[in-house]
């Protein structure tokens, strides 16, 4: 059973594995084409991405000897090794609001719903929770008749700290499904093909945001419009900033909660597909509608549900992202297509919960990489070169497995078996 | 008489399946006869007429037209060698008109620029000349299903066909348009063409045929002169034993009255009107078999029963209980059962594993869910007491079931449907596409069911298998119920008459179908 | 869709255009000159952009790639005549090659290969946008913005006849070329779709790929063009953003016109001429908006103005879907009222049919 399982696992893997391995391969025709040196380019994106601070080639990246102030080596494994801060942390921050909108996109798409509207319910989430992060404390100083949030009550900040942020996320979540829901509901109702509403949909609310920013919530006469910042009380704070011990693994980063919550919901989207029933309900519908609807599956149900989840986490991981990293929002942030990563990290997992999780780092890594990348002439676009071409050869699956199979199919003599013509053959 | 076309040897494997379609295939057909060419679902017909026309091709073999040996790779190849084919599903552009779907791909133009006017003009007079009138401008959307026929048949007289093949072309028409098309086809005949005939109906082989061929399991059995054969013969040579579907059973104890539909009717898809004012009564203990061509209105009428489609206008009760606007689940935990026509799209879920295709009427259920999540233990002993029960070889408790041959998926449906023993069971071509162990599995099924006091209702478009299992045998024509008559007061002549559209006692049968 | 928008009636369909092109024309006619420009030039790209669109789905595939294609045209035309002192119709040459080619991969990629159609659309965009600005920076270093006093803008055309008449030479002249090819483009599409052998197999593949196949047209070969030309005007309507405007390349300069080109095909259900309108009116909005943003005496911000057209798209969207719907139930209910009446006739003893 066990090895089974392995070989089945390892199976799933091979393809994406390949696939990066091609897309690197191919991206270095860019490097060459930089006049750069692929193998040392890479290993410069890599360090910079995933490797310990001081990071030189491929093998730091695991087993790294660092110089310590008097001049001796260390030997010390790469991953762990946090002096100064070290790229993974930061990688865990990038790769949070992946997996929250890759987590999104899955579950719409293990419902048969095309919706990429990740990007306007995130960023939809995003602005519900940066007013709440200053309105709603406001609200609470001024009922307490505090006019310094410094000298508040102590018992006060606390219960705020843990009440605000809540709320902020809460309505975030409820934005963002509801934003979902009208995807939902006109491609059940109305059978108004879900992936063009969903991109209209997007451009509309890119757009509402870009008014909001610049005009209710625009906070000062900065160049670049923004919003206020949040209360300190609505502040998801990271590791580093007082919540825990200073951790210098996680010195120059925002990782904070947000990425565990990111990995609880992980788990519980995991078990919500896999062990619920509801998320047995809509795998069914996705997977044969008919089948679906004839056992007696509230099949329209199922992917509206479906669709009010998948919005709930984009509207969360834009919740996470201003809550926790960015703290404001500020005029770009709308239009800059961030939800899109996740439709992305979601098709290159294919749709596997612990992919979704693996991939998102891997992206958030090469993002990250490829922006500290300070090798020779070679732009930080490079990262994203490489991603299309990763997306390109996995997808190309289906062409492999038919060029394998027909190499296999030729070395088999056919079977001599029973009646089954092309299309079901003649009624 | 000189052979129009010759087909040596043809041999085709499928990869995708792992089927040899058609093994060492020879056929002849003389210059303008009508040949027909017969065999049961997947006999490999349609396959070998593919490879005549070239949407498949063989993997060896060698194909002679007019006495000459031919290459024909793609359909273009085909035409060019004059043969036409009319497929089953009609492959005509809904938007177009009459003539552009049948210049389509040989429009005349000048420069590529299309001329409409000429167009039309070209289609009528070919279709005069061929006593098939019809008005080029019309949409096709927008004309009936003979006519879209006729459309087709005028495609491939326009590309000049003196070989036509037809595949089951009167699977969708009317009785009417069903003549029309037996004329139309003699008409084609006389006049030099040779006419190819793919059919499972053995009356129409008789009707219009001149010489029949009988393909079984890939191969071809052997080919007689129409008038030397009876239908007996044919259908012997078709299934390779005598046909006697004779099921071992019991005469029927009906009991209570389970299943009433009154008055039903229904809109198939479209919003088109499929049943019109249907009644009938299931009892407990009986089996009430629906004959009828397909597409008379079954599977409309069977969807609504079962909850799949909406109902317009009458009433459904099941127990004594008004289901008509229920939803399935309210039906099934009614104790209504449904072993659907298509096992492979609405039966199962090809895509899973075995336990979750046959927990889907059950897992919202205690035991196989607590508070919203699955139960693996009860799951799995389901999915293994059907395994067991229903001697489903090569599944496995949770594994995919999509290398499962059709035999064994309908014992998986069955074993899921008839588990809980359910007061009433609607069969809908319980054994289509299976082979004749799996058959009479099948059947011994349905009738202990029946025996255990469970009303089914049985649709079939096989009549040996409405005969050999029915208590009582309905008859659906066009939509409506054309009479009910006990078993054994049922011959085959009486539901082939009603069956045609026919009645029993002059002009009472309409009378009899709307009250 | 295809379906969808086929089973549309004609009548709304003509309603619709005649509606559009009202509109227009009375906006146009009430609008100050300079209004009348900008709307015209910012809706260029919309009906090159929407013309790509309809092709490609009139052939059955939904091109999600004309961003990207649009993207690489916008680029390829300053590349073209970067330091090259060449024409600026030479640049407009080279993005029709280059979109052309980009279509042509697409296209093998995704009928040979046959790579999912959305996932291929997304990583050849993704791919597009990163790749502009590698090259900008790698080969020209120019960082956001590739400008160089060589690269000339397409000079501006005064149209025969049309610039003789004082009241329509403001309005409709002096256009560089593209903006005139962009019109001849939408009757030229129009012709080619509906009168042309070409265009009724484009329209036979995407609306029954079998009725095709079965009389020998060769599907594939059929798409693997209309992506072609589809990826050509896509890439024309990069260089007018690129070269019909300022002579510049901007990172992302398409900024989403890709994706709206597709609602506007779509607002138009596929017609070249209802997509010249439906363009037309976008042009007006975001030439409204950007008049707004200059003149901040009117209240209504452009970022509220810009969700309008997007608004209407998916309002016609649901429009369509209640309108089949409505249908359907209309021919149910009918019939169960023609029902009703034959049965009361049974009853009154007339027989049916009579």
């Amino acid at each position: 059973m066990m090895g089974k399982r392995i070989r089945s696992v390892f199976e799933n893997a091979a393809i994406p594995i390949l696939a990066t391995i091609l897309g690197l391969v191919v991206s270095s025709v860019f490097v060459v084409m930089a006049q750069s040196d692929p193998i040392q380019g890479y290993q410069r994106l890599f360090c910079e991405g995933f490797g310990p601070k001081g990071c030189e080639t491929f093998g730091d990246l695991i087993i790294f000897h660092p110089q310590a102030d008097d001049g001796s080596t260390q030997t010390v494994f790469g991953p762990t090794y946090g002096v100064k801060g070290h790229p993974l942390a930061i990688v865990l921050e990038r790769g949070t609001i992946l997996i929250l909108t890759a987590l999104s996109a899955t579950v719409a798409f293990q419902a048969g719903m095309f919706s990429i509207g990740m990007d306007g319910q995130l960023v939809l989430g995003a602005v519900v929770s940066v007013f709440l992060g200053f309105w709603l404390p406001d609200q609470i100083y001024a009922l307490a008749g505090v006019t310094d949030p410094e000298a508040a009550p102590p018992a006060l900040l606390t219960a705020m700290h843990l009440f605000v942020p809540l709320v902020c996320i809460g309505a975030a979540m409820i934005v963002g499904a509801f934003y979902s829901w009208i995807a939902g509901y006109l491609k059940v109702k109305l059978n108004v093909n879900e992936l063009i509403s969903t991109i209209i949909l997007n451009a509309i609310a890119v757009k509402l945001v870009g008014y909001l920013i610049n005009f209710p919530l625009r906070a000062d006469f900065n160049n670049v419009a923004r919003t206020r910042r949040i209360d300190d009380t609505a502040w998801l704070v990271p590791f580093n900033r007082g919540l825990l011990p200073d951790v210098d693994w996680f010195s120059g980063s925002r990782t904070g909660i947000g990425i565990i919550i990111a990995i609880l919901a992980a788990i519980f989207i995991g078990l919500y597909l896999w062990r619920m029933t509801a998320g047995y309900e809509q795998r069914m519908a996705r997977g044969s509608s008919l089948f679906a609807r004839f056992g007696g599956i509230p099949s329209e149900r199922a992917a509206i549900r479906a669709m009010l989840i998948s919005g709930a986490l984009s509207g969360l991981a834009g919740a996470i992202q201003i809550l926790g990293v960015e703290r404001r929002v500020v005029d770009g942030f709308a239009s800059s297509g961030i939800g899109f990563d996740g439709v992305l990290v979601a098709i290159l997992a294919r749709e596997s919960i612990p992919g979704i999780v693996l991939v998102a780092m891997f992206f958030a890594g090469l993002e990250q990489g490829a922006i500290n990348l300070q090798f020779g002439n070679l732009p930080r676009q490079l990262g994203g070169i490489i991603i299309a071409f990763i997306i390109l050869f996995s997808s190309m699956e289906d062409f492999f497995r038919r060029n394998i199979g027909r190499i296999q199919a030729r070395l088999r003599p056919p079977k001599i078996a029973s009646v089954v013509e092309p299309g079901g053959g003649g009624t | 008489m000189t052979s129009a076309v010759e087909m040596r040897h043809i041999r085709k494997y499928f990869d995708s399946t792992g089927v040899v379609a058609c093994d060492d295939v020879t056929l002849s057909v003389e210059k303008g006869e009508v040949h027909a060419l017969v065999g049961e679902n997947g006999a490999g017909k349609t396959t070998l007429m593919s490879i005549l026309y070239g949407l498949v091709s063989a993997d060896s073999g060698q194909i002679l037209l007019d006495e000459k040996p031919v290459r024909i790779h793609h359909p273009n190849d085909a035409i060019l060698h004059k043969v036409g084919m009319v497929h089953q599903h009609f492959k005509l552009v809904p938007s177009f008109t009459i003539a552009q779907n049948i210049m389509l791909g040989m429009e005349p133009n000048q420069l590529g620029f299309i001329n409409g006017a000429s167009e039309a003009e070209a289609v009528r007079s070919l279709a005069e000349s061929f006593g098939l009138p019809v008005n080029p401008n019309l949409r096709v959307a927008d004309i009936s299903v003979g006519l879209q026929q006729r459309v087709e048949i005028l495609k491939t007289l326009q590309r000049n066909a003196q070989v036509l093949i037809l595949d089951e072309p009167t699977a969708v028409l009317t009785p009417q348009e069903v003549h029309e098309l037996y004329t139309v086809i003699r008409k084609l005949a006389d006049s030099g063409r040779t006419v190819i005939l793919i059919t499972h109906k053995l009356l129409e082989v008789k009707e219009v045929a001149d010489r029949v061929s009988v393909m079984r399991r890939g191969k071809m059995i052997g080919t007689h002169q129409v008038a030397d054969v009876s239908i007996r013969d044919m259908a012997r040579l078709m299934v390779g034993r005598e046909v006697i579907l004779q099921v071992d059973k019991q005469p029927a104890k009906p009991g209570d009255t389970v299943l009433e539909a009154d008055n039903l009717l229904v809109a198939g898809t479209g919003g088109i009107p499929a049943v019109f004012g249907v009644s009938l009564t299931v009892r407990a203990g009986e089996i009430l078999g629906i004959a009828g061509v397909s597409g008379n209105g079954q599977t409309e009428l069977i969807e609504a029963i079962a909850g799949l489609r909406p109902v317009d206008g009458g009433r459904v009760s099941l127990l004594g209980r008004d289901i008509t606007h229920s939803n399935v689940r309210d039906r099934r935990e009614a104790g209504m059962a449904h072993v659907p026509e298509d096992r492979m799209v609405m039966g199962l879920n090809l895509s899973t594993n075995l336990d979750e295709n046959v927990v889907v009427t059950h897992y919202h259920q205690a035991p196989y869910s607590e508070r919203g999540f699955f139960q693996r233990g009860p799951v799995r002993a389901l999915a293994q007491k059907i395994i067991e029960a229903f001697q489903v070889k090569s599944a496995r408790v949770g594994e995919d079931i999509r290398t499962l041959s059709g035999g064994n998926l309908q014992k998986v449906v069955l074993g899921r449907e008839l588990d809980g023993n359910p007061t009433f069971i609607i069969a809908n071509q319980p054994t289509r596409g299976l082979d004749v162990g799996s058959i009479e599995f099948v059947h011994k099924t349905l009738v202990e069911a029946r025996d255990n006091g469970a009303a089914v209702l049985l649709v079939s478009v096989e009549l040996e298998e409405i005969f050999s299992l029915s208590d009582r045998i309905a008859v659906m024509f066009e939509g409506r119920i054309m009479g009910v008559l006990e078993r054994e007061a049922a011959t085959e002549q009486d539901v082939g008459l009603l069956m045609a559209g026919g009645s029993l006692d002059g002009e009472h049968a309409h009378e009899k179908a709307a009250v | 869709m295809i379906t969808l928008l086929n089973s549309y009636n004609r009548q709304i369909r003509t309603a619709l255009l005649i509606g559009g092109a009202l509109i227009v024309v009375l906006l146009f006619f009430g609008l100050p000159e300079f209004m009348v420009q900008s709307s015209i030039r910012r809706a260029t790209p919309y009906i090159l952009g929407s013309l790509a669109a309809l092709l490609a789905s009139r052939a059955g595939v939904l091109n999600l790639a004309i961003e990207g294609k649009m993207l690489l045209g916008a680029f390829v035309a300053v590349a073209a005549l970067y330091k090259t002192g060449l024409d600026p119709m030479v640049g407009v040459l080279a993005a029709a090659i280059s979109g052309g080619v980009l279509g042509l991969i697409f296209a093998i990629l995704y009928l040979r290969i046959k790579i999912n159609l959305i996932i291929l659309a997304l990583a050849v965009n993704l791919f597009v946008s990163n790749a502009t600005v590698f090259f900008m920076r790698t080969n020209y270093g120019a960082f956001g913005t590739l400008a160089d006093p060589s690269i000339n803008s397409l000079p501006t055309l005064p149209l025969p006849i049309v610039d003789g008449i004082p009241f329509l030479a403001n309005r409709f002249s002096n256009y560089n070329i593209i903006v005139y090819l962009s019109w001849v483009l939408v009757v030229v599409v129009w012709v080619v779709l509906f009168r042309t052998r070409f265009g009724r197999h484009i329209r036979a593949v995407g609306e029954n790929r079998a009725a095709a196949e079965a009389v020998g047209i060769n599907v594939t070969l059929v798409q693997i063009f209309a992506l072609t030309l589809s990826g050509i005007l896509a890439g024309i309507a990069g260089a007018f953003l690129s070269i019909g405007v300022l002579s510049q390349f901007v990172d992302n300069m398409s900024a989403g016109r890709g994706w709206i080109a597709i609602t506007v095909s779509l607002f138009a259900f596929e017609q070249p001429v209802a997509a010249f309108f439906t363009s037309l009116f976008f042009g007006l909005a975001e030439a409204g908006s950007a008049t707004l943003q200059t003149d901040a005496s009117i209240g209504l911000p452009p970022d509220i103005l810009l969700m309008i057209p997007q608004f209407a798209t998916l309002i016609a969207l649901i429009l369509v879907a209640l309108r089949i719907r409505a249908a359907e139930l209309l021919k149910r209910r009918n019939f169960a009222a023609q029902f009703g009446r034959e049965l009361a006739n049974l009853r009154r003893g007339v027989v049916a049919g009579d």
